[in-house]
């Protein structure tokens, strides 16, 4: 399962392990090659993108998570003025040449598929809601990887970030 | 924090909060405007008309390679006007050290403490506190002509002595620092834990 643990401070802290990114990765390509979609793109709810398939070279898609995850936090807010008590689950924007469907994958994830309007709204729909038991699935897998994050940031590594951060802000 | 294994990166949340027309954008706009491009990415604003942050504003940034990890910082700001409470909320998912940008004019005393609130609420509702959270504050505007005493604001705003400097965001003086040590602050927090 995907380590999300809460720290002493309240912050949240999600670690994905190499077999999950591997598992995730699989999910999104299939999803790439049925659907012929034209970027499909995995993040977690705070904007982070953690996953990308597809012909992504001309699109900022760290932007395109930011601005993706604020469009759930603005249509859960929606949500409650008019009523739904759950939040939306999915979201569609309709193009001229492009549409984006957007969908979550549990309550901390969601997928972006952006596709050309001569692919079909069904289409997408059925090979994303089948995606999207894959990624859960892949979510929730147990692992076995040691994924410590001791091995991740130690003081060495904070005292050379520190030296880092001086050298790209002068 | 997001911790990607198999890519070796280290992503950060890094939220600037503080009332409306205190300076959020205009420091990630010096950071935006002063760094390598191979560091940075695009700079996107949610702006009105007339020129005021309608969501928030958002920038990543880089420092290369660490000891073979790659750490990524996602800076945002939210709009600082009472009227979008519900955005300043939901920016705040996931975020791991906050900018409080203050504004050191004696007349925006009262919008300052104000928005101190509505963060400690907004973190309250997530379980956090601005006890415990990584956090500093930026006094800016401090070369405005009766600009508070910094004496004063650390009193009425700093209660819970948390680093605080001294900022004039368009000239960029204390921009760096600032950020700088919110990254410290989240990073060693996150040490301290294991």
């Amino acid at each position: 399962m995907v380590q999300t643990r809460k720290l002493q401070d309240g912050s949240r802290q999600v670690i994905l392990n190499g077999k999950q990114y591997d598992a995730i990765t699989n999910v999104l390509s299939e999803l790439a090659a049925k659907t012929k979609a034209s970027a499909i793109l995995f993040a977690d709810m705070s904007g982070q993108l953690i996953s990308q398939r597809g012909n992504t070279d001309n699109m900022n898609t760290t932007v395109l998570s930011a601005l993706a995850a604020s469009d759930f936090a603005a249509t859960a807010e929606m949500a409650k003025l008019v009523g739904e008590e759950a939040k939306f689950k999915l979201l569609f924007h309709e193009g001229d040449k492009r549409n984006v469907y957007l969908s979550n994958v549990g309550d901390d994830f969601f997928l972006v598929v952006v596709f050309d309007v001569s692919v079909t709204l069904g289409l997408i729909r059925i090979y994303t809601k089948k995606a999207i038991e894959d990624l859960t699935a892949a979510i929730l897998a147990e692992d076995s990887e040691d994924t410590k994050d001791d091995k991740m940031i130690d003081s060495d590594f904070s005292t050379l970030l520190g030296d880092a951060l001086d050298d790209s802000f002068k | 924090m997001f911790i990607n294994w198999a890519l070796q990166e280290i992503n950060l949340k890094i939220v600037y909060y503080g009332p409306g027309m205190s300076g959020k954008t205009t420091n990630l706009e010096y950071i935006h405007s002063k760094l390598d491009p191979s560091l940075k990415g695009d700079l996107v604003s949610l702006k009105t008309k007339e020129d005021r942050t309608i969501f928030f504003d958002f920038m990543q940034i880089e420092v290369g390679r660490i000891k073979g990890k790659k750490p990524k910082f996602n800076l945002y700001t939210v709009p600082g006007q009472v009227y979008y409470a519900s955005s300043r909320k939901v920016i705040l998912n996931g975020v791991d050290g906050i900018v409080f940008v203050a504004d050191s004019q004696p007349h925006r005393m009262e919008a300052n403490k104000e928005t101190l609130l509505d963060l400690e609420a907004n973190l309250k509702a997530d379980g956090s506190s601005l006890e415990d959270f990584p956090w500093v504050i930026q006094y800016n505007k401090r070369d405005l002509p009766g600009a508070e005493s910094i004496d004063e604001l650390q009193k009425r705003l700093n209660f819970f002595d948390v680093p605080h400097f001294e900022g004039v965001a368009v000239r960029g003086d204390g921009v760096f620092d600032t950020l700088k040590s919110t990254i410290n602050l989240v990073v060693q927090n996150v040490q301290n834990q294991l």
